[in-house]
């Protein structure tokens, strides 16, 4: 059996490639058992046995969906026919048992998530506070081995619960389709994190393969590889010595590093996600963005929604809104806003949902104190922006500033990028102790000595590397500015004629042949999104 | 259009003209926190619950939508 550690492994595009194949010679029946088989295959290859964990997933799924189906189907037959209060009154009974097949649903799939990626964490931290109230009793720190893509399809699955709760879907009775969007291998690893609604049906209805569909798929993943070979895997030279061992180097190689890391994360899940969406619009299969370039943010809460799109909108749809419009919340806003007014009254319910949405963004990204400073980081920046926000306005009108303006907009990315890469900083630091040591080293042993010397260009990259991600990131840079515009870059490629394309084409496979990091002396990174 | 429904919006956020707008959340006149003032003050005043699942920008983009919305629930409740 072979085995797959990264979308970018030869045996990965292979399956890709046979599915592929299989795919476009088989009738509509048997090409959705293609997907299904090579989305279990690919599952098994990472993770073995632990394929169990995504069956079991998917079968309670679909069981707890007919449930709650049954209940609101009986719900719907009781109260026909009566006169408001009593159909109001006969809602809230059934309401009831909803709740409690969702707080069941979610003990369930969040609390295995949970156990199997949290419970050493907070045995840890438990042994910790025991040793430190002088206690000789340890708990056991268990291990577990973790499915691949478990805080994905988990998410995915919750989801689903939550929308035909809500009643937004209705539950599907077919296990097939749902086993398919639960387990859609193209994007099982590292997302975009869907919703039913998004592909569900397209899975199951399994499009005939198209040329068109093909190409622009094909285009996708050479960008992707060209993210991934060329700039990820590169900017690891220098990355991984300099978080290894940052007390050997000064604050600008530390500061170099930390917009290094941010660059290395964007190309690495940006790419991933270019490869993922490109496979899938090869079988005809359109998925969510999960990015939209992101650097041109001007806040830190326009760049979460540019920013691992999918993750930000199943936080807001699932967690801030239900919290911030939950009974009591609704309640604080209408006093609080009578006492503080239209900004600041709503600003509290506001930042309690807040907290709730960036303590699980941090702790969803891993099991560690660094993660929950990163989130706790950009709870702080996000509710700072809000509250100092009515301020800005007024300076900025007193010293006759138009905040529309291009000067005050580019000021304002520069300081939103600033700001990310210092969270960034923290993400990638071997813990929070090491990730608050690197950030003070920044402004306490800041010098450019080693440009001067030369010594930068022996940290893991030399000045050829330099020179390939400088031209690599006025690529990108200019191509999000052509974004930006609306233009679309696949589109217009594909509509040239042929010699122009495969020019195109050629010029990128050898751009990441002659310039991508593979091969002796390099190690590839790992894909970070997949730990996650 | 409900008087009540466009003094609750001028209330929130007086500098908008709320009875030809109709881009209230494209065009962020509206945001989550105003939204989470709004969402509060239209169920005590049409008693009426407002799901989570309501709460999309095809639905608040403008008062019309609003009081769309607004009649729907009071019907269904």
């Amino acid at each position: 059996m072979f085995s797959i550690v990264t979308y970018f492994s030869v045996e990965a595009l292979l399956l890709l490639l046979v599915t592929a194949l299989l795919y476009a010679c088989l009738p509509q029946k048997l090409r959705r058992w293609v997907l299904l088989l090579a989305s279990y295959i690919f599952f098994y290859s990472i993770s073995g046995k632990l394929l169990a964990y995504l069956l079991f997933s998917t079968l309670s799924v679909h069981h707890i969906g007919l449930w709650l189906a049954d209940v609101q189907n009986e719900c719907a037959a009781q109260t026909k026919g009566l006169a408001r209060d009593e159909r109001k009154a006969l809602n809230a009974v059934y309401q009831k048992k909803q709740r409690k097949i969702m707080g069941f649903a979610c003990f369930i799939h969040i609390g295995l998530l949970v156990l199997l990626k949290y419970t050493p964490f907070f045995s840890e931290n438990i042994n910790t506070l025991l040793k430190l109230a002088g206690s000789s009793f340890k708990l056991q720190i268990p291990k577990y081995l973790i499915p691949i893509g478990i805080s994905f399809y988990t998410l995915q699955a919750v989801a689903y619960l939550f929308d035909v709760y809500r009643k937004k879907i209705p539950a599907d009775r077919n296990l097939m389709r749902l086993a398919l969007f639960m387990s859609f291998f193209p994007q099982l690893m590292e997302g975009p994190i869907c919703r039913y609604s998004d592909t569900a049906v397209a899975l199951y209805d399994a499009p005939k393969m198209r040329y068109d569909n093909f190409v622009l798929g094909s285009q996708r993943i050479l960008f992707g590889l060209m993210k991934k070979l060329v700039i990820a895997d590169r900017l690891n030279l220098l990355i991984q010595n300099v978080y290894a061992e940052p007390n050997k180097y000064d604050g600008f190689i530390i500061a170099l590093s930390a917009v290094g890391y941010t660059f290395q994360l964007y190309a690495d899940f940006s790419g991933t996600m270019d490869l993922v969406i490109g496979a899938a619009q090869m079988f005809g299969i359109t998925l969510p963005e999960n990015f939209k370039r992101p650097f041109f943010s001007a806040t830190i809460s326009e760049f979460w929604k540019r920013w691992h799109i999918t993750l930000g909108t199943w936080f807001k749809d699932y967690i801030f809104f239900p919290v911030s419009m939950s009974k009591p919340m609704k309640k604080l806003t209408t006093q609080a806003r009578k006492k503080l007014g239209n900004h600041y009254g709503p600003l509290i319910a506001g930042a309690v949902s807040l907290f709730c949405v960036w303590i699980c963004n941090g702790l969803w990204h891993g099991a560690g104190w660094n993660y929950i400073f990163f989130g706790m980081y950009h709870f702080a920046l996000i509710l700072g922006g809000n509250i100092a926000e009515p301020v800005v306005i007024k300076i900025t009108q007193k010293l006759h500033i138009n905040r529309a303006s291009f000067p005050y907009r580019c000021i304002q990315i520069a300081r939103t990028f600033i700001l990310v890469c210092f969270g960034e900083l923290f993400f990638r630091a071997e813990g929070l102790k090491s990730g608050i040591k690197m950030f003070c080293k920044i402004f306490t042993d800041f010098t450019f000595a080693s440009l001067k010397s030369g010594s930068l260009f022996k940290c893991g990259m030399d000045r050829q590397d330099y020179i390939i991600i400088i031209v690599s990131a006025i690529l990108l840079f200019v191509i999000g500015i052509l974004q930006e515009k609306g233009i679309q870059i696949r589109n217009s490629i594909a509509k040239k004629n042929i010699a122009v394309q495969f020019a195109v084409y050629y010029a990128l496979i050898l751009f990441i042949i002659i310039f991508g990091a593979y091969g002796a002396g390099y190690v590839p990174l790992d894909p970070i999104y997949a730990g996650f | 259009m409900d008087e009540r429904l466009l003094e609750i919006l001028e209330d929130i956020q007086p500098e908008v003209d709320f009875e030809t707008c109709t881009t209230l959340i494209d065009d962020h006149y509206l945001d989550s926190l105003s939204i989470i003032s709004l969402v509060a003050e239209l169920e005590e005043e049409f008693d009426i619950t407002i799901p989570t699942v309501e709460i999309i920008p095809d639905n608040f983009n403008s008062a019309e939508k609003m009081w769309e919305m607004i009649t729907r629930l009071s019907e269904e409740d």
